[in-house]
């Protein structure tokens, strides 16, 4: 027999099972509450961008000019402060509740480059690193994930 | 047994492609894609647990642990293509835990267990109440139980994982394309003895 007959062949037993052995009808519903009760909110609690200097060239009090400066809060009440300049990303954890040496930053581009770096003990933290493209911020502590949306530079 | 018996608004993508899709766009922050995840590889669990024997209920609680263990480790899945492949590896190897404990346990007469157990048609029972599907499930259950398990789990794969699978199954890896044919002519044959096809 051939491999094709051999699968036309499974196909009808996968679809007799599917119909004379169906799952539980709300066992779909039941998995999605499952899932999303396993603290997945909290792992995937995102970063929300409140402050970008591109949207608003007069706060770049800092005096420069060619830097991009991102501000994120995060729901549990802490935030991240991120600088882009001259091939740098510098920024700050602030307000964090929780061993700041136990978190990570993970800087990612939509084309599939990532910058991790710790923190140092008062929540700074420097990637050498020039994104391009669009960017993103994850904060990992504990067993947490928190990311921001992609940001495009 | 064909198309239109598939169930009505099943998408044309595969709960592979869907998956792997979902999966992506949970990790690029779309929270709400998990869901689809879940919905997509739930129905492929529930039949890859069902192989290994496990009744409705337990089947239920495998399924369960599976979407709690894939919480608790998504992070460690490199290849998001994967996914998928992931799922179904650790629902076999739950359902497969859970059949060996099963076993351990003490055994009960079936006369005790009747009278216990809710008066309700079993799945085979249904099936032959349909002649054409009576006649498919009748081929399957004439042929031996490591080829129904085989055979179920294979047919709820996309890209069946034989490495595993050899060990969960207790057969040697290379043996288990030629077994899965073999059992594949087993119930063409049964067929064939049972009627025209």
């Amino acid at each position: 027999m051939t491999a094709e007959s051999d699968a036309a062949l499974l196909v009808e037993l996968r679809d007799m099972w599917t119909t004379y052995d169906p799952p539980p009808p709300d066992l779909v519903a039941t998995m999605i509450a499952v899932v999303a009760a396993a603290d997945l909110d909290d792992e995937w609690e995102m970063l929300v961008l409140v402050r970008d200097s591109a949207d608003e060239p007069a706060a770049q009090v800092r005096g420069l000019g060619t830097s991009r400066i991102l501000y994120f809060t995060a729901a549990e009440g802490w935030s991240l402060d991120a600088e882009l300049d001259e091939g740098q990303v510098r920024g700050q954890l602030l307000d964090f509740d929780g061993d700041l040496r136990s978190v990570e930053v993970e800087v990612e581009t939509t084309d599939g480059q990532s910058w991790t770096t710790d923190l140092d003990e008062v929540g700074f933290f420097a990637i050498a690193a020039e994104p391009t493209g669009s960017i993103r911020f994850t904060v990992r502590y504990r067993r947490k994930a928190v990311s921001s949306r992609w940001v495009e530079l | 047994m064909s198309e239109d018996r598939r169930t009505e608004g099943q998408s044309d993508l595969s709960p592979w492609d869907m998956a792997s899709g979902a999966f992506i766009a949970w990790r690029q922050g779309d929270a709400g894609a998990v869901d689809e995840l879940v919905a997509a590889m739930t129905p492929v669990l529930w039949h890859v647990v069902r192989a290994y024997g496990l009744d409705r209920e337990a089947a239920e609680d495998v399924v369960q642990a599976t979407w709690l263990g894939f919480v608790r480790l998504h992070r460690t899945i490199e290849d998001p293509q994967a996914v998928a492949s992931w799922l179904i590896t650790s629902a076999r190897r739950g359902a497969a835990a859970h059949s060996r404990t099963a076993r351990r346990a003490t055994p009960v007469q079936d006369e005790t267990l009747h009278a216990a157990l809710p008066d309700a048609e079993s799945a085979e029972a249904l099936a032959v109440l349909d002649d054409e599907a009576s006649r498919l499930w009748g081929a399957v259950a004439s042929v031996d139980e490591r080829c129904r398990k085989l055979l179920r789990v294979v047919a709820f794969m996309d890209r069946p994982d034989y490495q595993s699978l050899s060990q969960e199954l207790d057969m040697p890896v290379g043996s288990i394309g030629p077994t899965r044919a073999r059992c594949l002519a087993k119930v063409r044959t049964a067929l064939s003895r049972g009627g025209e096809r």
